[in-house]
């Protein structure tokens, strides 16, 4: 009898453990459930063209692989697309040869122009917008969000510039970050930056969960990729045309892993050394897929049972209490004031 | 763009919403679309399309709640709702209308955005719920539209009167909001969120045919959002809420090659499939100006229809599944903006009206000045004809630093063929140092000045009746005027810059001058200089120095 007792418990409980088993296989491992990007090119100006279309390359793929355009916060600080130079209008391309149009067909730019300050992006990552803000232009992250941060701009030891007329530094960025770890506003964090002397953004990060990759050492510069003649600049920078070249090769199912992204550009055709900063990431990036920073998380679960509620229908009701009413006679008014019937000339003021 | 959170119930609320598509179908609640496309030859060496796509919902606005929607775009029921709004009107436009060639277009934009909106009658704060209107809209069109607040918005009194319906008896401009940002640019990112608010979205229909490349490579492309309570039928006692969205653009023929187009050579395609919730899609290409130009059409015609209005007769070949106009003389009523003076210190702004007409015009200018632009009213004069004119009214409230805009609206008799001057000073201010913006060298805008007018005559006119909701609304619909809003250039201003540079060259230059001049002087004035007498240097010093010197030799 105890034996047989013990044998029903058992039982029971393997199959309570396998219940549980098969239901964690619905979640995503490792608490992420959802993936945002926060792109940003803080370059004004014709001659930084390149950085619009650095920022831009990172937009296409991160689209193409999955994050919806509402998860995406781009910021592009001028307009190069239909900018009057511009000799092929509504078009940003990726190289001479107008191999990608990154700009595209469908895009949403949420801060441009004059929006884009050092302000406006700090409020955006730590989530202290003014009243009012549009919910396309709030980086609306929880604790189970990997956020993929591109920057790409004029750079120096310690700094990035926005617009050439302020910067953020690298305690700055550290500490906002920070900030964004004390919120629980994200559960991992991919920060890439394209800028000369990029490592020394992410030098002072001191949050965990934060994978950081950086064109280029202290010290070094970053370099553009080649010149289009028919725009007359610059078209592209080396490390996120390489970049871009490698995501253009990844679709939703790849196998890609993180590690090797970040093997994207070597020496030999970067220029300038590309430095990533890993202790401060708890995994290790050559088993960590591409996807959990490019592409998008979309649990679906299926449902066996839909309860219908009987909806009441407010505008009917409302409807026959304004039958009830007396009838209202609407009217136009005249687009224009006759002149004759003009009140004396008065200069008012309030 | 509205809807942001994707979680785990998301089939549950997709059954829902089906679910709730179908009790709306059910119910009769009457929502009609139209598309149009208008193709118009102009005079010039340019070629005009507009398109016009009208929703019309026979709904109250005022008890509407905009939960559920079936053509209707929800996110502008809601900005409704939630800022009561009675009407709203926003343009988005790239170029500038050049009114003495082209005629006039269906709707009038300034270059740059342009946006008004009247506000319900129990609005507690008008301001506030204008400063959220702007940034939910900049939000929705992807439009800097959110640097719009009290400090550039004016309420104008005459100009812009509600084009829909009311049963108030009077109408104050209190409730009227009107703001025009000049700089902005616009890009496929304004018209791709602006598609999304069609039914049809992109894929059908003569939406399809929006495609970013060749629209913007355009002389003039404008994207506009109308919004207002019409008439539901002809005895006016209920509402409906109408919803007018449209795209105008002007071609080159110099940028398209020749002088030959056809859908694919003006847009890239075709129309591949109509837009099945849209009641009625019309292509309609004027062929007045044939009589001149004449060219023919490839395929015929599915009928031609002739519309006398106001007239003006114009002939319009119509196809089924979608006609044009053009400029025979210059039209009755067109104006310029310019900057006069010289240097850094006073300047002037001038705006001339042209009244082309036989017959006198009674015309509205409107003025929005922003504030670092102070006026002086006592230097306002309107010359017509080398004669001075004394306006039939004046509204002006000064601008206040900072806080508020210059608005200044002037009424004016035209007499027939004239040319009136309106020109008032203004002096070049310095700004904070942190008002500049980063590019400041380039200079800051004047948005365009506004010259309204009912025209007698619809010769060049294209624009809709007040009543009329669509295209074809606009044919033989002959009334006592038309209202044009003639919209000026804009103008850009070098206010005196500082250079920012100069705080760092003075610390540079301190600098120096302290570590040259500062040190040695320094060691002069403090330091005394005294002999020392040599110490008597002792034995066994003397004995090691020899000891040395010997060594070394």
């Amino acid at each position: 009898m105890l034996f047989l007792k013990a044998l029903t418990s058992y039982i029971l409980i393997s199959f309570l453990i396998n219940l549980c088993q098969a239901q964690s296989i619905n979640f995503p491992k490792g608490g992420q459930t959802n993936n945002w990007a926060v792109l940003v090119d803080t370059s004004r100006f014709w001659f930084n063209y390149r950085h619009v279309a650095n920022v831009l390359s990172i937009y296409r793929s991160v689209k193409r692989l999955g994050i919806p355009d509402s998860q995406i916060i781009l910021m592009i600080a001028d307009d190069m697309a239909c900018n009057p130079r511009n000799p092929r209008p509504a078009t940003v391309f990726n190289n001479a040869n107008q191999h990608i149009n990154v700009y595209g067909d469908d895009v949403e730019v949420d801060y441009r122009g004059y929006e884009v300050t050092v302000e406006n992006f700090v409020r955006l990552l730590t989530g202290r917008l003014p009243p009012g803000t549009p919910r396309s232009k709030q980086l609306l992250t929880d604790e189970g969000s990997n956020v993929l941060v591109y920057l790409t701009g004029h750079g120096g030891d310690g700094f990035l510039k926005f617009q050439d007329s302020e910067e953020i530094t690298s305690q700055e960025m550290a500490d906002a970050l920070e900030q964004m770890w004390q919120k629980q506003r994200y559960h991992e964090t991919f920060f890439m930056i394209d800028t000369c002397q990029a490592a020394s953004m992410y030098e002072r990060f001191y949050s965990p969960n934060i994978l950081a990759v950086g064109s280029s050492l202290v010290g070094e510069d970053s370099l553009s990729h080649h010149v289009d003649p028919a725009i007359g600049v610059y078209i592209i920078d080396r490390y996120t045309y390489y970049a871009l070249e490698f995501l253009e090769n990844v679709d939703r199912q790849s196998n890609k892993t993180m590690g090797e992204f970040l093997q994207v550009c070597p020496k030999s055709v970067c220029i300038s050394t590309v430095g990533v900063r890993r202790d401060l990431f708890k995994r290790n990036p050559d088993y960590v897929p591409i996807t959990d920073f490019f592409g998008s998380v979309r649990p679906v679960s299926l449902l066996t049972e839909v309860k219908i509620q009987p909806l009441t229908s407010k505008r009917q009701e409302a409807k026959e209490s304004n039958q009830s009413k007396t009838i209202n006679k609407y009217r136009y008014v005249p687009p224009l004031v006759n002149f004759n019937t003009v009140i004396t000339p008065r200069i008012g003021t309030q | 763009m509205m809807s942001k959170t994707y979680k785990m119930n998301k089939i549950i609320s997709c059954i829902f919403y089906l679910l709730i598509l179908t009790i709306k179908l059910a119910r009769t609640t009457s929502e009609t679309f139209t598309e149009e496309l208008l193709i118009k030859p102009l005079y010039s060496e340019q070629l005009y399309a507009h398109f016009q796509f009208t929703t019309k919902w026979d709904v109250d606005p005022s008890t509407e709640n905009f939960n559920h929607t079936r053509i209707f775009p929800r996110a502008l029921g809601e900005l409704l709702k939630r800022y009561n709004i009675q009407e709203l009107h926003v343009s988005l436009t790239g170029g500038l209308w050049r009114y003495e060639n082209w005629g006039y277009p269906v709707t009038d934009a300034a270059p740059g955005a342009e946006v008004w909106a009247w506000f319900k009658r129990d609005t507690p704060d008008v301001d506030q719920n204008w400063k959220r209107l702007a940034n939910s809209l900049s939000g929705l069109l992807c439009a800097s539209l959110n640097f719009v607040d009290s400090s550039n918005s004016i309420s104008p009194e005459f100009t812009f009167q509600p084009r829909g319906v009311t049963n108030l008896s009077s109408i104050n401009n209190k409730y009227l909001r009107y703001a025009s940002l000049p700089r902005e640019v616009v890009c496929t990112e304004n018209l791709t969120p602006w598609k999304k608010l069609l039914p049809c979205g992109s894929k059908s229909g003569l939406a399809s045919l929006l495609n970013s490349g060749y629209i913007h490579n355009t002389r003039y492309h404008s994207v506009a959002l109308h919004l207002r309570p019409v008439c539901r039928d002809d005895s006016c006692e209920s509402l409906a809420l109408e919803l007018q969205q449209s795209v105008s653009l002007v071609y080159d023929y110099l940028i398209l090659g020749s002088r030959n187009w056809s859908l694919r050579k003006l847009f890239g395609q075709g129309v591949a499939k109509s837009c099945p919730l849209a009641s009625r899609s019309e292509i309609f290409v004027d062929t007045t100006v044939s009589s001149t130009h004449s060219f023919e059409l490839n395929p015929p015609p599915d009928e031609v229809v002739t519309s006398i209005r106001g007239g003006h007769e114009s002939t319009f070949a119509k196809y089924k599944e979608s006609q044009s106009i053009a400029v025979l003389s210059p039209p009755p009523l067109h104006a310029n903006q310019y900057l006069t003076g010289y240097g850094q210190e006073r300047g002037g702004i001038v705006t001339k009206i042209f009244n082309n007409h036989w017959g006198n015009l009674d015309v509205v200018l409107l003025q929005n000045i922003p504030w670092y632009v102070p006026v002086y009213l006592h230097t306002l004069k309107v010359v017509t004809n080398g004669v001075e004119n004394n306006p039939v009214a004046l509204r002006y409230i000064p601008g206040r630093q900072r806080e508020r805009a210059y608005y200044l609206e002037v009424l004016l008799k035209l007499p027939p063929k004239s040319t009136t001057a309106v020109s008032i000073d203004f002096d070049y201010v310095f700004l904070k140092w942190q008002e500049y913006p980063p590019d400041a060298n380039h200079g800051f805008y004047i948005g365009s000045a506004v010259v309204s007018t009912n025209l007698p005559l619809a010769r060049n006119f294209t624009g809709l009746p007040q009543d009329g909701s669509t295209l074809a609304d606009s044919f033989n619909a002959s009334r006592s005027g038309y209202l044009v809003q003639v919209r000026t250039e804009i103008m850009v201003i070098t206010l005196p810059t500082p250079d920012f540079s100069m705080p760092y060259n003075v610390i540079c230059l301190a600098c120096t001058v302290v570590a040259l001049a500062f040190g040695p002087l320094h060691n002069i004035t403090t330091r005394r200089l005294t002999l020392k007498p040599k110490p008597s240097e002792k034995l066994f010093v003397k004995l090691k120095r020899g000891l040395t010197e010997f060594l070394q030799k």
